[in-house]
C-alpha cells in the first residue's frame, strides 16, 4: 500500500450535520495530529485533544490488574477538570483493546462526555479480518485520510459485533456501514449508563 | 537572532521577532511579534507571540494571537492556543489545539505535564529584547 491513501466514509457527513461551525467544538481524537485534521477542523471553533492511545499498549498490569489498569489509563486519559467532548473519534482503537481495558477505557473516558456526545469507530465484521497497520486524519466532511502507521502496535484482536455492543457502556451504536473490506464503520452516541 | 549556541535560562520579552537557534528555558513574550524557532532551536518554555513558526523543538504551552506553524522539522510537546494552526507533513505534535478564538487570549490548564521556567526573574536587556535570567 502507498504511504498514504483516501477513503470515503458514510458515516462522518452524517456525524458533522449535528455540528455548527460556529458552535464551540471538543474534540477526543485517538491517535497522532494529521496535518488534514488540524486544518480541517480549522474551520471550526473547537478545542483538539490528541492523544496516541495505541503507543501506550500493553498496559503493565501488575498483582491488582483492574486498579492498575484504570490507573495507568486515568493518567493517560488527562484532560483539563472542565472537558466536555462533543465529538470522539476512536477510529480502530477498540480492535486492540482487550474486553477488560476497553470497559475501563470508556468508564475513565465517561466523565469527559457531554450527553450529546457522538463518536466514529472502526470495527470488523468477520473477527479473522488481518490487522491494518493504519493511522486516520480527516480531509473532507466526507473523506478520511489513511496513512501507514511507522510501527506495529501490539494486542490486535477484534470483537464480535455483540462483544463490543456489549462492551460499549456509554455509547450505543446508531448506525453502521459495512465496509468493502469486510470491516464496520460505526457512528455511536452517547447513552446513559445505570450508574449516572 | 539566539544563536545555536546560546542558553539563555529564563524570561524573554520584547518588541521585535525573534529567531531562536540555540536553547531556551522558561518563557517567551513577544505578543506583538513573530518567533521562530529554527531547526537547531529547542525551547523548553511557554512562548506567547503574534506568530510561532516552529522548525525545531519546543516543550512548553504555545499561545499564537494570530497563527501557528509547525513546519515538517517541527517537534511540539504541549498544548496549542491560537485562532490558525499548520502542521506541515511530517511535524510531531503532542497535546491539544484550541482553535476557539474567544479563549485564544486567555490562559488554560497545561493538559500535557512539562517542565518550564519561572516567570518572575530578575531582567537583562539585549537589542530590544528583554532577558530575564534565573
Amino acid at each position: 500500500m502507498p504511504t498514504s491513501s483516501t477513503q470515503i466514509s458514510k458515516l462522518l457527513p452524517t456525524l458533522f450535520q449535528r455540528f455548527d461551525a460556529e458552535q464551540g467544538l471538543t474534540v477526543f481524537h485517538v491517535g497522532a495530529a494529521l496535518p488534514e485534521t488540524v486544518d480541517f477542523f480549522s474551520d471550526y471553533r473547537c478545542k483538539l485533544h490528541f492523544i496516541d492511545v495505541l503507543s501506550a499498549l500493553p498496559l503493565d498490569t501488575g498483582e491488582d490488574a483492574s486498579a492498575s489498569r484504570r490507573q495507568q489509563l486515568q493518567a493517560l486519559l488527562t484532560f483539563p477538570q472542565d472537558t466536555r467532548f462533543d465529538l470522539c473519534l476512536f477510529w480502530d482503537l477498540f480492535n486492540f483493546l482487550d474486553s477488560d481495558t476497553l470497559k475501563t477505557f470508556l468508564s475513565v473516558l465517561q466523565p469527559y462526555l457531554k450527553a450529546s456526545a457522538v463518536a466514529h469507530a472502526f470495527s470488523v465484521h468477520n473477527r479473522k479480518l488481518p490487522q491494518l497497520n493504519h493511522i486516520y486524519g480527516i480531509k473532507h466532511k466526507d473523506t478520511l485520510k489513511v496513512r501507514n502507521r511507522r510501527s506495529t502496535p501490539p494486542g490486535y484482536a477484534p470483537h464480535s459485533q455483540r462483544e463490543l455492543t456489549a462492551l460499549l457502556g456509554c455509547f450505543q451504536v446508531e448506525r453502521s456501514v459495512l465496509l468493502p473490506d469486510s470491516r464496520l464503520e460505526l457512528l455511536l452516541h452517547r447513552q446513559h449508563t445505570p450508574q449516572e | 537572532m539566539i544563536g545555536p549556541s546560546i542558553v539563555i535560562k529564563g524570561e524573554v520579552t520584547g518588541e521585535e521577532d525573534l529567531l531562536v537557534q540555540g536553547r531556551v528555558e522558561g518563557k517567551i513574550n513577544l505578543q506583538g511579534n513573530q518567533v521562530s524557532i529554527g531547526e537547531s532551536g529547542e525551547v523548553y518554555a511557554d512562548v506567547h507571540a503574534k506568530v510561532i513558526q516552529i522548525n525545531g523543538k519546543v516543550t512548553g504551552d504555545i499561545t499564537g494571537k494570530e497563527k501557528v506553524i509547525i513546519s515538517k522539522s517541527g517537534n511540539v510537546h504541549g498544548n496549542i492556543i491560537a485562532p490558525r494552526v499548520t502542521l506541515e507533513d511530517g511535524a510531531m505534535f503532542k497535546g491539544s489545539i484550541d482553535m476557539d478564538p474567544a479563549e485564544a487570549s486567555g490562559s488554560k490548564a497545561p493538559v500535557v505535564p512539562h517542565q518550564s521556567g519561572p516567570s518572575s526573574t530578575p531582567q537583562l536587556k539585549a537589542s530590544g529584547l528583554d532577558l530575564k535570567s534565573v
